[in-house]
C-alpha cells in the first residue's frame, strides 16, 4: 500500500530547490507525497496530514531558524489528534558551528523522531520512513482496534 | 423570439419580457407583484399574465411561443449546513461548493461531531447537509464517526456526501435509511478543488425535493421549466459575462439586498512574482454571501459590525450617532421603509457603505509581509483581487444610488482586524445595474448566455 507523507519547508524559509528534490526522491521511493512547498506553518503540515491521513511529516529548513520554527510542533500534533505520528526534520537547522550531535539532541528533545543534517543520504531517510511508519501503523491500528 | 424571466424573491416577484436578438436583448416590459408566500405560483402567474397581457399566458409558454426561465429565493432560499474535517481545508471546500450552488450556509461543523451538534442540526434542520471530509484515500476515522452519529439522528434532510471516496461504501451503508446522495469528493487532493459534482447534486435536490415544499412544483408541471436558486443563476451569469464580454475577465459583482450581501468575483488567480500563495487553490468564479450584512432585515447587525466605521463617518456631528441607531431600529422594524429626508438617505448610504466594505473584505484574501534572509516575501492566502479594475453594483439600493462611491468604501478596509492587508483593489471603475435587471438577465442567460451577458454589461451605468 502506498503510504502518504507530508513534506514542506517550514517558517519564513523560501528555498524551493531542495524541496523539489525531496519530492522527487520520495515519490520515486513509492510514497504518495503531499508537498506543501515553501514557507509552511506548523498548522499547515498538521491540517494536511489530518485530511490526507498521512503517516509521517517531514519538515525541512535550510535558513538557520529551524529551531525557533519547530518549537512546540510535537505538542501541536498531539493536541490536534496526530498522536505519535512520525516527525522528521532535516536540513541546515541552526545558525553557527554546532556539532550535529548537539543539534540532534535539541530536536529530539522537541519530539522529532529523526533528525538529519544537510548531507544525509536520502536513501537512509527513505529507509527510516519505512521503518518508523511500520511501527506507527502497528501501534496506531492497535489503538484504533481497541477503540 | 420573446422570452420571459421571473425571479421569485422573499418579498417581491419580479418579471421582465425581452425580445431576443442575435447578440442582444431588448427589454419590452417589466412588472412586479408581491410574492404570495402561501402559494408562490399565484404571484408567479400574476407576473406572467401581466407581462404578456394575457390571462392565459401560460398557454403561450407551453406551446413554445415564449421561452421562460425563473429563479427563486423565496422562503429563505436554499439552506445548507456544511460539515468538513479541518476548517481551513475540507470545510472550506464544502463552503465554496455550497455558495456556488446558490445556498446560504446555516451551520458549519468540523472534526468529530458530538451529540449537541446533532441536536443543533435537528433543532434547525437545513434543506441539505453537505458532508465532506478527507481527501481521496485520506482521513476516514472521523467520517465514519460522523456518519454513524448522523445515522442515529432524527435528521431527515437531504444529505450530500462529498468526502473521502475510500469510505463512500461505509457511509452509504450507515446512512442508507437517510435521503443520501453520494458524489465525488469536493477536495479529492489537497491542491485540487472539485465543487461541481456536489453543486450539481444540490441543484438537483433543490429541484426534486425542495421546490415542492415551496409550491414551485405546480409551476414546473404547468410550464415544463425548472427554477434555480436566484444566486445560482447569478453565479452562472457571472461566468457568462467572463466568457462572452471582451474586457470582463476580472470583476467583482456586489449584490446588496435587505437581508444579505452577495459578492461574486471572476478572477484567474496567479500569484505575482516574489509572492508565495498558501492555502487552497482559488476557483475562477467565486461567490460568498454575508447573512449579517444587509440594508434592512440585517441593519442592526451592520451597525454592530460597522460601528467604528460608521462612527468615523459621523464624527463631525456626534449627535447623529444616536439618530443613526434610531434609524436602524426603524428600518429593521419596517423593512419596506424608504428614507424621506436627507438624513435618512445619508444613513442608508452609511449602511450600504458598511455592507460593501465588510462583504468585500470577507470575500477577498489576505497578504502578510514576511522578512526572510532573501528580503521580504508577501505571503498570500485566499483571493487576490488587487488587480481587479471593475466593480458592478446590483440590488435595489445600489441600482438607485448613482453617487455611491464604492472605491472609497472598499478602501476603508485596507487592513483587517488582525493587521493583515486585504487583497482588494485601491480604485475601481464602478458600474451600476441602474435598471436592476441582473437577476432577471441571469435567468435569460440560461437560454441565451451571450446575448444576456452582452446586454447586461451594455446596460450598466458608469459613475
Amino acid at each position: 500500500m502506498q503510504e502518504t507523507i507530508v513534506i514542506g519547508v517550514i517558517g519564513s524559509d523560501c528555498h524551493a530547490v531542495g524541496n523539489k528534490i525531496l519530492e522527487n526522491v520520495f515519490a520515486r521511493a513509492g510514497f504518495n507525497v503531499i508537498n506543501l512547498g515553501v514557507m509552511v506553518s506548523q498548522d499547515e503540515y498538521i491540517d494536511a496530514a489530518i485530511e490526507t491521513n498521512a503517516r509521517a511529516i517531514l519538515v525541512s529548513s535550510i535558513y538557520g531558524h529551524g529551531e525557533i520554527d519547530c518549537i512546540g510542533m510535537r505538542d501541536r500534533c498531539t493536541e490536534r489528534g496526530l498522536d505519535g505520528i512520525p516527525l522528521f526534520v532535516g536540513g541546515n537547522l541552526v545558525i553557527g558551528k554546532r556539532e550535529f550531535k548537539d543539534v540532534e539532541v535539541i530536536f529530539k528533545g522537541m519530539g522529532f523522531d529523526r533528525v538529519f543534517g544537510p548531507d544525509v543520504d536520502l536513501q537512509h531517510v527513505v529507509d527510516c520512513l519505512h521503518q518508523d511508519i511500520a511501527v506507527y501503523n502497528r501501534e496506531h491500528l492497535a489503538v484504533e482496534a481497541a477503540a | 423570439m420573446k422570452t420571459v424571466s421571473i425571479d421569485i424573491g422573499s418579498t417581491w416577484t419580479k418579471g421582465a419580457l425581452f425580445e431576443v436578438g442575435d447578440r442582444d436583448l431588448q427589454l419590452i416590459k417589466r412588472t412586479v407583484f408581491p410574492t404570495t408566500v402561501q402559494h408562490l405560483a399565484d404571484g408567479f402567474y400574476q407576473v406572467l399574465n401581466a407581462l404578456l397581457d394575457d390571462a392565459h399566458a401560460i398557454d403561450r409558454v407551453r406551446s413554445g411561443e415564449i421561452t421562460l426561465n425563473y429563479s427563486s429565493s423565496a422562503k429563505g432560499g436554499l439552506a445548507v449546513a456544511a460539515l468538513g474535517l479541518v476548517p481551513s481545508i475540507t470545510l472550506e471546500s464544502a463552503r465554496v461548493a455550497a455558495y456556488s450552488a446558490g445556498a446560504k450556509i446555516t451551520q458549519v461543523f468540523a472534526y468529530r461531531m458530538n451529540r449537541s451538534d446533532i441536536r443543533a442540526l435537528e433543532a434547525n434542520p437545513p434543506d441539505i447537509l453537505l458532508f465532506a471530509g478527507g481527501t481521496d484515500g485520506g482521513h476516514f476515522d472521523t467520517i465514519r464517526h460522523n456518519a454513524a452519529l448522523l445515522a442515529s439522528s432524527a435528521l431527515d434532510c437531504s444529505i450530500v456526501y462529498a468526502g473521502n471516496r475510500a469510505v463512500q461504501d461505509e457511509v452509504t451503508d450507515l446512512l442508507g435509511d437517510k435521503d443520501l446522495v453520494v458524489v465525488e469528493n469536493v477536495l479529492p487532493a489537497l491542491d485540487q478543488q472539485n465543487p461541481d459534482p456536489a453543486r450539481e447534486a444540490m441543484r438537483t435536490i433543490f429541484l426534486s425535493r425542495i421546490v415542492k415544499g415551496k409550491g414551485l412544483d405546480e409551476i414546473i408541471a404547468a410550464t415544463g421549466s425548472e427554477p434555480v436558486p436566484t444566486p445560482y443563476a447569478v453565479y452562472e451569469f457571472t461566468r457568462h459575462i467572463q466568457e462572452h464580454v471582451p474586457g470582463w475577465d476580472d470583476f467583482i459583482l456586489l449584490d446588496m439586498g435587505g437581508a444579505t450581501t452577495d459578492v461574486y468575483s471572476s478572477h484567474d488567480q496567479c500569484p505575482p512574482p516574489g509572492a508565495v500563495q498558501r492555502g487552497l487553490p482559488e476557483p475562477l468564479i467565486k461567490r460568498t454571501v454575508e447573512g449579517d450584512l444587509g440594508m434592512r432585515v440585517s441593519a442592526e447587525a451592520v451597525s454592530e459590525t460597522g460601528d467604528t466605521l460608521i462612527a468615523e463617518h459621523l464624527a463631525h456631528d456626534p449627535a447623529q450617532i444616536a439618530a443613526f441607531h434610531d434609524y436602524v431600529a426603524k428600518v429593521t422594524a419596517e423593512p419596506d421603509y424608504l428614507p424621506q429626508d436627507g438624513q435618512g438617505k445619508h444613513f442608508d448610504t452609511l449602511l450600504a457603505g458598511a455592507c460593501a466594505a465588510y462583504a468585500c473584505e470577507r470575500h477577498a484574501g489576505r497578504s502578510t509581509q514576511v522578512y526572510t534572509l532573501d528580503g521580504t516575501v508577501d505571503v498570500l492566502t485566499g483571493r487576490d483581487l488587487t488587480g481587479v479594475k471593475k466593480v458592478i453594483g446590483s440590488g435595489g439600493w445600489l441600482a438607485n444610488s448613482p453617487d455611491f462611491d464604492v472605491s472609497a468604501w472598499i478602501s476603508e478596509r485596507k487592513v483587517d482586524g488582525k493587521g493583515k492587508t486585504v487583497l482588494l483593489p485601491a480604485t475601481v471603475e464602478y458600474y451600476r445595474d441602474a435598471q436592476y435587471l441582473f437577476p432577471l438577465l441571469a435567468n435569460v442567460a440560461r437560454n441565451y448566455p451571450e446575448a444576456a451577458a452582452l446586454t447586461g454589461v451594455a446596460l450598466l451605468a458608469q459613475s
